[in-house]
């Protein structure tokens, strides 16, 4: 039995909850501690049960289809090369990770974070080569989206193949609360909504979107600002307009 | 019908088949959605999770330790990380503390009553799942409420401590006599995984 000071942690730590600053210290007694070591063990096993708990549900049949394709698009990024840019993102996020180690960590969690780090780069990884498929695929448009005698304040690339659109905002201070800004198609002069996105606190954000499969055909997009979860239809004039060009 | 053993499954994952990863996700993929639901609150967003998760096993299953638990267990802790770090990220916290206010009463183990078994889980895993039910429900009400507010909601100690308007020291001393009795009562199927 642990019939000591530590003891009543050892249950929240096997639920992962403790506070980051009494993990660091419980993890470094745990390092010496055998009989807290295997408490939390067992607590663990016992946490691992408590899932058995949830109401049964079942997921939409798609989901299987969509792991597997998303497993086949990560893969390739593990083998030849990536692109320097990438690397480079990753380095840094590792050297974070360490920098973020302090003298009572043990090595086994320096070492577990270091893999969380390299899990969540490669899950970024995988977001943007998504992204960059759709942006480089020969026959995709784009369009700079400006206010009126203002510079540029987002760039938007619409891939008719895939039929999604990114919008890459660069110059746009976030919605004030309870708004939202809402991308809209304009074809055959009605708008069509694309999607509702915000910006950072430093006005910039990358948002991919669908487009609906019955929208055939537009060159002008548009950005307004609208309530929380967007409208149906704009509810005030696009303060961001952009004609698309190029592809085709 | 002799199943391919889960290890080797993993292994066959690590080396690369996308088949093996599809065979995992059919024996598992359910009872993850399940957790994931339970935590996050929306059909859509414990999809992603699950999605998410699978990733995560597919990226890391060559790091994957059988001294260290079963394939179940590795997939479930997975799964839960990812939830609750999604739930933090969206700042869904105020979503999990209505949820469990409103099983307040009932807890969680009350709408598994009525619910059927999903068709992918054994005999073996009904019984177990069972036995998990009858043993939350024989926990006194404020032990189950603070260990599902910390397993589903991921909320620290203190953090349960404010949403109860408890005393802290009475949030440790309830999480930790629940855990204890629950691995008394679990113990037939604690001893069975570890064999």
């Amino acid at each position: 039995m642990t019939d000591h000071q530590w003891s009543e942690l050892t249950a929240p730590y096997a639920l992962g909850v403790l506070d980051p600053q009494e993990r660091t210290g419980f993890e470094a007694h745990l390092a010496e501690c055998a009989a807290c070591r295997s408490e939390v063990q067992s607590f663990r096993d016992v946490a691992v049960l408590l899932a058995d708990s949830a109401p049964p549900a079942a997921p939409a049949p798609a989901l299987r289809e969509r792991i597997l394709r998303e497993a086949r698009q990560v893969r390739p990024i593990a083998s030849p090369r990536p692109p320097l840019v990438l690397w480079i993102a990753a380095a840094a996020s590792v050297a974070l990770a360490l920098l973020a180690g302090n003298a009572y960590r043990t090595e086994r969690a320096a070492r577990r974070e270091l893999e969380q780090a390299v899990a969540r780069t490669r899950d970024s990884l995988a977001a943007e080569q998504q992204l960059v498929q759709i942006l480089l695929a020969p026959d995709v448009n784009t369009a700079v989206l400006t206010a009126k005698g203002r510079p540029p304040a987002a760039r938007l690339f619409w891939n008719p193949s895939r039929r999604r659109v990114v919008i890459a905002v660069f110059d746009l201070p976030p919605a004030p609360a309870g708004r939202i800004y809402q991308l809209w198609a304009i074809a055959a002069g009605k708008p069509v909504s694309l999607g509702v996105f915000n910006t950072r606190p430093d006005g910039r954000v990358t948002a991919a979107m669908d487009v609906p499969p019955d929208l055939a055909a537009f060159q002008v997009t548009a950005v307004t600002e609208e309530p929380a979860g967007g409208s149906p239809q704009p509810t005030q004039q696009p303060f961001l307009i952009g004609k698309l060009s190029g592809g085709e | 019908m002799e199943e391919t053993p889960e290890r080797v499954l993993v292994a066959a994952i690590a080396a690369g088949d996308e088949r093996a990863l599809g065979e995992l996700y059919d024996r598992h993929g359910r009872a993850a959605y399940a957790l994931a639901l339970a935590i996050v609150g929306e059909r859509a967003d414990a999809e992603e999770t699950v999605a998410d998760a699978f990733g995560q096993a597919w990226r890391t299953a060559g790091q994957f330790d059988p001294a260290r638990g079963s394939v179940a267990a590795w997939l479930v802790t997975i799964t839960r990380t990812r939830a609750l770090d999604l739930v933090r990220a969206r700042g869904r916290r105020a979503r999990v503390l209505m949820r469990a206010a409103w099983e307040n009463t009932e807890g969680l183990a009350a709408p598994l009553g009525q619910a059927s078994e999903a068709p992918d889980r054994g005999v073996e895993r009904a019984e177990a799942r069972r036995l998990v039910e009858r043993s939350l429900a024989e926990l006194p009400e404020p032990q189950r409420r603070v260990i599902e507010l910390a397993y589903f909601g991921g909320l620290t100690q203190s953090e349960i401590a404010a949403e109860l308007r408890e005393p802290l020291g009475t949030v440790k001393t309830r999480t930790r006599a629940g855990m204890e009795r629950l691995r008394r009562l679990l113990a037939p199927l604690l001893s069975r995984g570890a064999s």
